[in-house]
């Protein structure tokens, strides 16, 4: 029993961290909502570079808690009108030159949306990260986490591993780095730019850079964000995509 | 003498002779024939293959086939397609632009390889505008008209007449998209093409791509396929700029080549399967007839003849034979491949078509005449004669005379 006291210590010691200890599927939760909140609407312009060819993008979007998003093409004028709906797990475009609405099938879910590094399923997945994997802290700074996530393993994934670095102060994602199946980086997010819109603290630039091209890139930035919005679902419905 | 001694042999047992004459000539001329049905089967399953989708020979970027990077076009400059007319093989050359992208049709959108094309140029080299099974071909390029397979037209629930959405990411990096009218559906047996491929106009794919004046390939019809993977070699050699490759059928459907490699051994055991037949038989005739002779010999050589004489004597009038069955023979069996390649028999009414390797197998015999189908069985057949000869001419030439008068 000579070692009751010290044990008592250590337990003692080890307390404080352990209650500090982050809820990590929360604040991964938290940083991929940040953009959203219950409602938003935003505008957005996205530069998009490739090895052939560079655009810029005007867009408008809204969203609606996690499983409800639309978004616009404002410019260039050749593209105007040109829209993407999600609900939930279903991604459609509406192509106003030739005044239809096209439902991405499953099978190019992994395909680019609107020409930009950011696929269909990014759309549809990145709202579920919490939910589909598992976390690991992997290191923890005076200023930021680095949380490895793992998919569990009835989830409908594509990566393979996913790595959060979250800023603690504020609270935002720094960089999130994809894994493929094999393990091998393929992607990266930046966020920087970072202010304070109305109580949140928001990264108005994102940049998604592929690993294996490193001159391709595509970036996309906020140019305005107003959250608390008023509207509901029934703002996103097939109707309302292809209204001008 | 020698000849005349060996004729009248041959002419004194003239039952003999003639059996054994036409058994050469059968087993020469249905084989003929049957290596020319073989032939022509294979022709028919090349000609699906490459006819169908690919053509002959296919003229693109280095590398374009193995990734067929959209940006790896070239335009196609006046001088070059007259260059490639200027070679007497080479028919025709078809331009093509390809794409990837969304075909669909009110609820329902698939995935679809889109082949844009000059339709006067393409049915020259590819037979797809014979494989319609409603509606009709493309007939004006810079239109709107697009041909689809039967599989994708059944998954998209279009019929001709009615739109198509093409949606794709154009090369300026846009969002192309255009709707298209179903003029045509055609179905060939190859689910990779029935079920995924759509051909429209090549002015209007290059427009809705952003790819002005651009191909990915020129594909071409030769006048013998055989001879692709050669032409192949020379038109880089001397026509094609550096960055330009041409690719034979037999490089982009390896597992066609190997069909064919096949066929060379197959063609190859059938010939020495019948011909081991046809030989042991004539070595039986001759065998028995220089057993008969006995006697004969053995005063030929007791009033004098060498036994090499001997020996030549009996190798001759195999030879003969031989000869006489070669050419007869090669009479019937050109007659019969003639015939079968005019005529042919067809077995569609027991017969569906077989997919094999890329390839469409009919239900039809017919043959071609390929001249190694002749020449191969003729030279075996001297050979076998000669072979079948030698062993009775031996013997005959190592009778002793005295043995031999004296034997019953």
């Amino acid at each position: 029993m000579r070692f009751f006291p010290f044990l008592l210590l250590v337990i003692v010691l080890s307390w404080p961290y352990a209650a500090a200890a982050v809820d990590l599927q929360d604040l991964i939760r938290k940083v991929e909502t940040q953009y959203r909140g219950d409602s938003s609407h935003a505008r957005v312009s996205m530069e998009i570079a490739t090895a052939h060819w560079s655009r810029h993008l005007e867009m408008e979007s809204w969203s609606y808690g996690r499983d409800y998003f639309l978004t616009r093409i404002l410019e260039p004028p050749k593209e105007r009108g040109v829209s993407t709906l999600k609900i939930k797990n279903e991604v459609w475009n509406y192509l106003p030159k030739v005044d239809r609405i096209i439902k991405v099938p499953a099978s190019m879910m992994g395909g680019s949306w609107m020409g930009s590094h950011i696929t269909n399923d990014d759309l549809v997945k990145a709202s579920h990260v919490d939910r589909d994997y598992t976390f690991r802290l992997l290191e923890e700074t005076a200023d930021l986490y680095r949380i490895e996530c793992l998919p569990k393993p009835d989830a409908a994934v594509v990566w393979g591993k996913l790595i959060y670095t979250i800023g603690k102060d504020p609270v935002v994602s720094r960089r999130v780095e994809y894994f493929d199946e094999a393990m091998v980086r393929v992607r990266e997010i930046r966020f920087d730019e970072v202010q304070q819109i109305e109580d949140r603290a928001i990264p108005m630039r994102l940049t998604v850079q592929p690993l294996e091209k490193t001159q391709e890139r595509t970036v996309m930035r906020y140019r305005s964000i107003a959250f608390g919005v008023d509207i509901g679902p029934g703002f996103f419905s097939l109707r309302s995509l292809k209204r001008r | 003498m020698l000849w005349r001694l060996a004729a009248r042999n041959i002419w004194r047992n003239r039952r003999r002779s003639l059996l054994t004459l036409s058994a050469l000539v059968v087993s020469s001329s249905l084989l003929m024939l049957a290596l020319g049905i073989f032939s022509g089967m294979l022709a028919d399953m090349l000609a699906s293959a490459t006819e169908q989708y690919h053509g002959h020979l296919v003229i693109s970027r280095q590398g374009y086939q193995s990734d067929r990077d959209m940006y790896a076009g070239f335009s196609e400059a006046p001088e070059l397609r007259e260059n490639l007319l200027a070679v007497p093989e080479i028919d025709e050359a078809a331009p093509r632009l390809r794409a990837f992208g969304l075909l669909s049709h009110e609820r329902s959108t698939h995935p679809a390889e889109v082949l844009g094309v000059d339709p006067a140029r393409e049915r020259r080299v590819t037979t797809l505008d014979d494989r319609l099974v409603a509606g009709s071909y493309l007939s004006a390029p810079a239109q709107d008209g697009v041909v689809v397979g039967r599989g994708l037209a059944e998954r998209l629930d279009v019929d001709v007449g009615e739109e198509l959405v093409f949606v794709t990411q154009a090369a300026d990096g846009s969002i192309g998209n255009a709707i298209l009218r179903v003029t045509g559906i055609f179905a060939t047996g190859d689910a990779g093409q029935d079920n995924g491929l759509a051909l429209v106009g090549l002015p209007w794919l290059q427009q809705t791509m952003v790819l002005p004046g651009q191909l990915h390939e020129l594909a071409l019809h030769i006048a013998q396929p055989t001879r692709a993977a050669a032409l192949a070699a020379e038109l880089e050699d001397r026509v094609l700029s550096a960055e330009l490759e041409a690719l034979a059928w037999s490089d982009l459907l390896p597992q066609m080549r190997e069909v064919i490699a096949s066929f060379d051994v197959s063609r190859m055991i059938i010939v020495v399967i019948l011909y081991l037949a046809a030989g042991l038989g004539v070595l039986n005739t001759f065998f028995m007839s220089v057993l008969e002779r006995t006697r004969e010999f053995g005063i030929l050589m007791a009033v004098g003849m060498k036994p090499w004489r001997v020996r030549a004597m009996v190798m001759l009038e195999t030879l003969t034979l031989g000869v006489l069955a070669l050419l007869i023979g090669v009479a019937a069996g050109l007659g019969l491949t003639f015939y079968m390649q005019r005529v042919g028999v067809d077995l569609s009414g027991y017969l569906t078509p077989i997919t094999y390797a890329g390839g469409t197998i009919l239900p039809r015999l017919r043959a071609t005449l390929e001249p190694a189908n002749i020449l191969i069985p003729a030279l075996c057949l001297l050979v076998v004669c000669l072979l079948a000869g030698y062993l009775p001419a031996r013997r005959a030439a190592r009778l002793r005379p005295v043995d031999a008068i004296r034997e019953e």
